[in-house]
């Protein structure tokens, strides 16, 4: 089937979508080598296609199959993101697939918010850690009237309150930072493992072999 | 009061799912490994030959992550079609990776068959 200037319009639409949908989550350079190659993936399958009744109604249903843009650049999107953080392991490709998923799942966005959560105590931790020789009489625990309020880096103190904690709490908020942040990563990596499992059985592809 | 029914995931599907997923990626290697394919082509070819359906938002992604790894080689052609065609090939990093593969797969297999034999079910 060779498409008229609507159809034409139509696939340039739908990979507009496509890459705007896909900018969200991916590096500009995967971007532009995705949408080209499903614009091949695509057109292939136009090709392929018989104008039957008509050209419009096959290629509406040439791009029903595939599916709508935002939906393929979501499956694009989360495959690759999912992929990256569950083989390299990494922080960065982690947060990616945590953004990906609480901004296109209500499922997704707690875990995404637990993952926010730990990293902010692990690296809190390791930041309150290296501020106790810059700030000595400023880190440590706050304690106002002999109530303790909150634990961190304080400045300027409020009246009445004292700090406690010397510089022995350093190696203490090192492993506790350290240790934090090694079971967010873990628990982020399990989750997605999971995540994927799940998606793939919502997919409903069948099993293989079957 | 009737209690409600626990939704539970079957463990059966789940396992399904796992092995293919675990198999998707050698036959991915496979169809690419004695002739270039490209996207749909390989999505044919798995179906055609295997059953197994696949996505394009499943299979491209993993195209190009073996690409980045460089497992794979992919060139654009644009002389057999109106529209370009990306094709894969296996590299020769992606050769011996699949020759590895395929030695654990099939000593894989042998054990399976073998605990499968041991247990009267064949």
């Amino acid at each position: 089937m060779k498409l008229n200037e609507a159809g034409e319009a139509r696939v340039r639409g739908y990979l507009f979508v496509l890459g705007q949908s896909l900018k969200s989550f991916l590096p500009r350079a995967v971007v532009m080598d995705a949408v080209q190659e499903l614009e091949s993936h695509i057109r292939e399958r136009i090709d392929e296609a018989e104008a039957e009744p008509d050209e419009r109604t096959a290629l509406e249903q040439v791009l029903k199959e595939i599916g709508m843009p935002q939906r393929v650049a979501q499956a694009y999107s989360a495959e690759i993101t999912i992929e990256e953080a569950i083989t390299t392991g990494r922080v960065a490709p982690t947060v990616r697939a945590f953004w990906n998923l609480a901004t296109t799942s209500i499922l997704g966005f707690f875990p995404a918010l637990g993952l926010l959560l730990g990293y902010l105590l692990g690296f809190g931790s390791l930041l309150t850690a290296l501020m106790k020789p810059v700030l000595p009489n400023n880190t440590g625990l706050l304690v106002v009237d002999g109530v303790p309020r909150g634990f961190g880096v304080f400045s300027p103190l409020p009246p009445g309150a004292e700090m406690w904690g010397g510089y022995w709490i350093m190696p203490i908020l090192i492993a506790v930072g350290l240790a934090v942040l090694i079971l967010t990563q873990r628990f982020a990596t399990a989750f997605l493992v999971w995540w994927r499992a799940r998606r793939g059985k919502s997919d409903k592809l069948p099993g293989w072999p079957v | 009061m009737k209690a409600k029914p626990v939704v539970t995931v079957d463990p059966l599907d789940k396992w399904r799912e796992q092995l293919r997923r675990g198999g998707l990626e050698l036959a991915i290697l496979l169809s690419v490994s004695s002739i270039p394919r490209y996207g749909l082509e390989i999505i044919r070819y798995l179906q055609e030959s295997t059953d197994l359906v696949v996505t394009e938002g499943t299979i491209y992604p993993i195209l190009g992550r073996l690409t980045r790894s460089g497992v794979v080689e992919a060139e654009w052609v644009s002389d057999e079609t109106p529209h370009p065609r990306k094709y894969y090939r296996l590299s020769q990093r992606g050769r011996k990776n699949l020759d590895e593969m395929l030695d654990h797969w099939s000593s894989y297999r042998s054990k399976i068959d073998h605990l499968v034999e041991a247990a009267g079910r064949i």
